[in-house]
């Protein structure tokens, strides 16, 4: 049968400054919609009912992917489909292409936005490791001035974000992947090869011309309250050289850094076991070449 | 909430509430009973429709963002009186059982053909991987794409 959506009322600004405005009005519960594909099932199963929801998809200029001297520019609207494809962010992020290839089908890759994944604050984003790896940062606009906050700040707790009443996100903005860097992303879903990741791994790593690793990263999605960083599982590989014995050791630091928790796709033993074995995966992986983007 | 758009080729107004979504406005506003409801979540694809050619839930988009686009809804799929390719694949290569998901399922592997017209096996699963069946299996589904995309019968 169908269920409609509780009535709201649309809102659908055609300047930032009057989304702005919009979103500044304290009276009811108003949120922001991108392309609706978290909002709109959250307000079928009745967890929010806001009376007001501001559209963004009337500001073009929100959607944009583009090069900002040697920083990737991605419009808090650019569609995640739009950015796997995209030319540039294939061949600069190709960590970030990677990670946006993995959200969800295709379907929903067409009508979700980066800006809305980021702040729908799923702990078991996709592109939140990625983003994490990459170091970027997010562009928030207010009705006075506007500020960038680090992705590894932006994410502060189960579905929460840095995200004030009266603010936008406006873009991510991602700095050069650096020179010489392998990297890649896996996820293990437990239900369906489309679901959101029991686990999610992102990794950057720098080899030297001897084969030590000058600088590696790894970001973990689905494993604790929001994406994070493995900064301790990162520290034993900074400048050693990945043998297995060493890539076993940063998967068992990885496993002992995240807090899981247990749910309908997997318990927490179950995750810290899938960390432990999708971590040592991906960096053997990108260790011996057999996969890098 | 006034809205104009394209609609399986043809200009189409409609006059619906803001919070309705595109799958309300094709069943309930235009009455084309094609698009079917399923989960209500994204999750099942036999809402699919397509946008300027791109595959979409309209279970998830609200009616309000597909003002000035074009869609295609399974009611378009045929031209002229002459089933789609991949209708025709379908029907004779047994492709469809219920018939629940089918409109979701074409529609799907309409957008796939139209950004990589020769696809392999995986294209199919990957481009159909949002779109549930519970009846037949799969196996006659990927079957039917590909060869409605080689053109065999």
């Amino acid at each position: 049968m169908t269920v409609r959506l509780y009535p709201f009322q649309l809102v659908e600004p055609e300047t930032l400054a009057a989304a702005l405005d919009a979103v500044a009005g304290r009276d009811g519960d108003a949120r922001l919609v991108a392309g609706g594909t978290a909002l709109v099932p959250m307000i079928r199963l009745g967890l929010v009912k806001p009376d007001r929801l501001i559209s963004l998809h009337r500001l073009p200029e929100l959607a944009a992917i583009r090069r900002d001297g040697g920083i990737l520019e991605l419009g808090a609207m650019a569609r995640l489909a739009d950015i796997h494809t995209a030319p540039l962010v294939r061949e600069g992020w190709p960590l970030l292409a990677e990670a946006a290839r993995r959200v969800a089908t295709p379907a929903i890759r067409v009508s979700g936005t980066i800006g809305g994944n980021l702040c729908y604050a799923e702990a078991a984003s996709d592109p939140g490791p990625a983003l994490l790896c990459l170091e970027a940062e997010v562009r928030i606009a207010r009705s006075v001035g506007g500020r960038t906050v680090p992705a590894t700040d932006f994410f502060r707790g189960f579905y929460e974000t840095a995200l004030q009443p009266g603010e936008i996100v406006t873009a991510i903005r991602v700095p050069a992947t650096p020179g010489g860097a392998r990297s890649g992303y896996v996820k293990f879903t437990s239900r369906s090869a489309e679901d959101r990741p029991l686990v999610g791994v992102a990794a950057l790593v720098v080899p030297d011309s001897s084969g030590r690793w000058l600088d590696a990263r790894i970001g973990l999605g689905g494993v604790a309250p929001t994406p994070i960083r493995a900064r301790r599982a990162e520290a034993t590989l900074r400048g050693e050289s990945p043998t297995d014995a060493a890539l076993r050791a940063t998967a068992e630091a990885a496993a002992r850094e995240a807090e899981p928790l247990s749910d309908l796709m997997g318990s927490a033993d179950y995750r810290r076991e899938m960390i432990r074995v999708w971590v040592r995966r991906l960096l053997t992986m990108l260790r011996d070449g057999t996969r890098s983007s | 909430m006034k809205l104009e758009l394209t609609l399986n080729g043809h200009p189409c107004t409609a006059d619906v509430p803001a919070h309705w979504t595109v799958l309300d406005l094709l069943r309930d506003g235009l009455h084309l009973m094609g698009t079917k409801y399923g989960c209500g979540e994204g999750v099942c694809g036999t809402c699919t429709v397509l946008a300027d050619g791109r595959p979409m839930r309209a279970c998830l988009v609200l009616a309000a963002h597909v003002r000035g686009r074009a869609l295609t809804t399974i009611e378009g799929l045929e031209r002229n009186g002459r089933l789609d390719p991949l209708q025709t694949a379908f029907a004779e290569r047994g492709a469809a059982q219920c018939g629940f998901c089918t409109p979701g399922m074409l529609l799907a592997a309409k957008a796939l053909l139209g950004e990589n017209p020769t696809p392999t096996a995986d294209a199919v699963r990957e481009a159909l991987a949002g779109n549930l069946c519970r009846c037949t299996g799969y196996t006659k589904i990927v079957e039917a794409v590909l060869a409605a995309a080689s053109g065999r019968r």
